[in-house]
């Protein structure tokens, strides 16, 4: 492997399979029209960035995929988003099932007002009924792929609520890995978090590509360049351009995106 | 004084001295609420004292015998109050068993589930009935809900368990007038259920969306969201809202004077007429003089205590609630 890639996660693999494919996506809130014509392809165990200024219809885009906009009636989304063969977005898809396979960790820590260990067995047991023994071993499994298990080992009763913000957004990951879903997206994960929390979040990501597909949304540009194989730029709820994170950042193709990138608006 | 004397000694400056009404202001405001905050003390404790010294005779005479005793005769001037006690506390929790569900109920259709047209006419008319007077609450119960509690529940449940063990005996009514403990728990709950509710929803409406969310996002469904995240989440203050119902349930007096039956005996069935403090004291006060006076005011005493040891529960519930 040449050492330039090494340095840089950009690894990315065009022949990966195509896990989530966006056609034709319009997005309303009410009257008002958020994601104009959406077009993406999401890679198989690959993490794609979605970046572009605030209101960009970015986090509205996130949202879809898990189906958390259902819960809010006056926003629908019409078009196709294919996750193994299914449009999930008709209304004949279970969205509780459809949401343990698309696991999302949102802007703030949301530990669950219960233990520790309950937090991460919570998503576990909603699905299956293993042994106790086994669901330890997944409780332990997860906490440690989201490096938090030789911080709360000793104290796995305690609620989650007592950890630091860090730890909270660990739990999170871990808690959503637990349930061994296929795609996890993340929504701005560390803006509430100081840098070596953000740190910490970062390396777990870079772990987790290796096991899940990851779509991201983050306000920081680094951010996005540093863990990323492909980029998403989006502007008034359009995607800009879409192309390996490398190209988005060192060679796009749109002056928008060029401007965005290097600082010149947003 | 080092400061003075710099200040005096700049050339060309003269001193100034600034005298603020601010700071008069400051003065009369900060005496005037001390004072405010004190007039409680002052009021609790005059309250407490006079509650003491009133029903003190009555201490006196009967003992600890005034609390475990179930006399109540007015000819021979022997009182005791464990019927009124029993009452209260039967009633309250009678109330809570039946408000409580019922206002989770409320509180989580209205946050969770009500579509938008009706979460608006359902929560005003909660905040409504939580503004009813209770006298109207006592004139319908004694009019309109007893009379078909009697025909309806009364009768027909008498009749299937006469004669069983133990039910035959809690549930059976010796003169099914619709009138009772039950009757008076019943029209409790419909009280409580208001307050509960409407503080329950304030609470839930508080919780950030985004826990609510997240809770969602993993796959959970909205019996299994509100059963472990939002109920817990919003747990203490949900205790909080149930004790102060518990509260309101334990002082009501004028519903349940209507409807309680008012017996002095203290019968073994929940369907059988009895009373509670409040309802005897306000049964009895414009009569009453001597021992009787004294042990009336000695009962409004127990209350006071008993209400303060649900309070003191509350505080205990809370911090363990806290603790998790």
């Amino acid at each position: 492997m040449l050492s330039t890639l090494e340095l840089s996660p950009q690894s990315l693999d065009a022949e990966a399979p195509v896990r989530i494919a966006v056609k034709n996506l319009d997005f309303y809130y009410g009257e008002h029209k958020a994601l104009k014509n959406i077009n993406l392809d999401f890679r198989d165990r690959h993490v794609t960035a979605l970046i572009g200024p605030s209101g960009c219809g970015k986090s509205t885009l996130l949202r879809i995929f898990n189906r958390i906009y259902s819960l809010y009636p006056e926003q629908r989304a019409e078009g196709q988003i294919m996750l193994d063969g299914r449009n999930i977005i008709s209304n004949d898809v279970d969205v509780n099932e459809l949401r343990s396979r698309v696991g999302m960790v949102f802007q703030k820590p949301t530990p669950f007002p219960m233990s520790i260990y309950d937090n991460v067995a919570f998503g576990i047991r909603l699905y299956e009924k293993p042994p106790k023994s086994e669901l330890d071993d997944r409780v332990e499994g997860a906490l440690r792929r989201a490096a938090l298990w030789d911080e709360v080992k000793d104290k796995l009763k305690s609620s989650g609520m007592g950890l630091s913000g860090g730890q909270q957004q660990r739990l999170c990951i871990a808690r959503t890995i637990a349930q061994k879903p296929e795609v996890i997206l993340f929504d701005e994960p560390t803006s509430a978090l100081d840098p070596i929390s953000t740190g910490k979040i970062e390396d777990l990501l870079e772990q987790l590509k290796s096991d899940f597909t990851i779509a991201i949304v983050t306000h920081n540009m680094q951010q996005a360049a540093r863990i990323s194989q492909y980029t998403a730029f989006m502007y008034l709820g359009e995607v800009i351009e879409f192309a390996p994170t490398n190209t988005i950042f060192m060679n796009p193709a749109k002056k928008q995106t060029q401007d965005y990138v290097t600082g010149r608006f947003g | 004084m080092t400061a003075a004397t710099d200040m005096t000694s700049i050339p060309g400056a003269t001193p100034i001295v600034r005298k603020t009404p601010k700071a008069t202001f400051d003065l009369v405001f900060r005496n005037a609420s001390f004072g405010a905050a004190l007039l409680v003390l002052v009021l609790l404790a005059g309250i407490m004292a006079s509650m003491v010294i009133g029903g003190w005779p009555a201490f006196r005479e009967f003992g600890l015998g005034f609390i475990t005793s179930s006399v109540w005769d007015t000819q021979n001037d022997q009182y005791g109050a464990w019927p009124a006690i029993v009452g209260t506390l039967s009633t309250a929790l009678i109330a809570l068993v039946i408000g409580v569900p019922l206002s989770l109920g409320i509180a989580v259709y209205l946050t969770q589930l009500a579509p938008g047209w009706f979460k608006k006419p359902v929560a005003t008319a909660v905040e409504l009935l939580a503004a009813v007077p209770s006298i109207i609450y006592g004139m319908w119960g004694l009019f309109v809900f007893v009379p078909l509690f009697a025909a309806y529940v009364q009768i027909p449940l008498s009749n299937i368990v006469e004669g069983l063990p133990i039910v035959g005996t809690v549930l059976y009514s010796r003169s099914p007038s619709g009138l009772g403990i039950f009757t008076a728990g019943i029209i409790l709950a419909f009280m409580i259920v208001p307050f509960i509710a409407s503080i329950t929803r304030d609470m839930l409406e508080q919780i950030p969306s985004v826990l609510r969310e997240s809770a969602y996002g993993i796959g959970a469904t909205t019996w299994e969201v509100v059963r472990h995240v939002l109920v817990p989440q919003a747990g203490v203050s949900i205790i909080g809202a149930v004790m102060l119902g518990l509260g309101r349930a334990l002082g009501e007096t004028m519903a349940v004077t209507f409807v309680v039956g008012n017996a002095n005996r203290l019968s073994a069935s929940i369907l059988d007429p009895g009373s509670t403090i409040a309802s005897r004291i306000a049964n009895e006060f414009n009569e009453a003089m001597g021992l009787q006076l004294n042990s009336l005011i000695a009962l409004g005493c127990i209350l006071f205590f008993v209400t303060f040891v649900v309070l003191v529960i509350a505080r205990l519930l809370v911090a363990r609630v806290k603790r998790y």
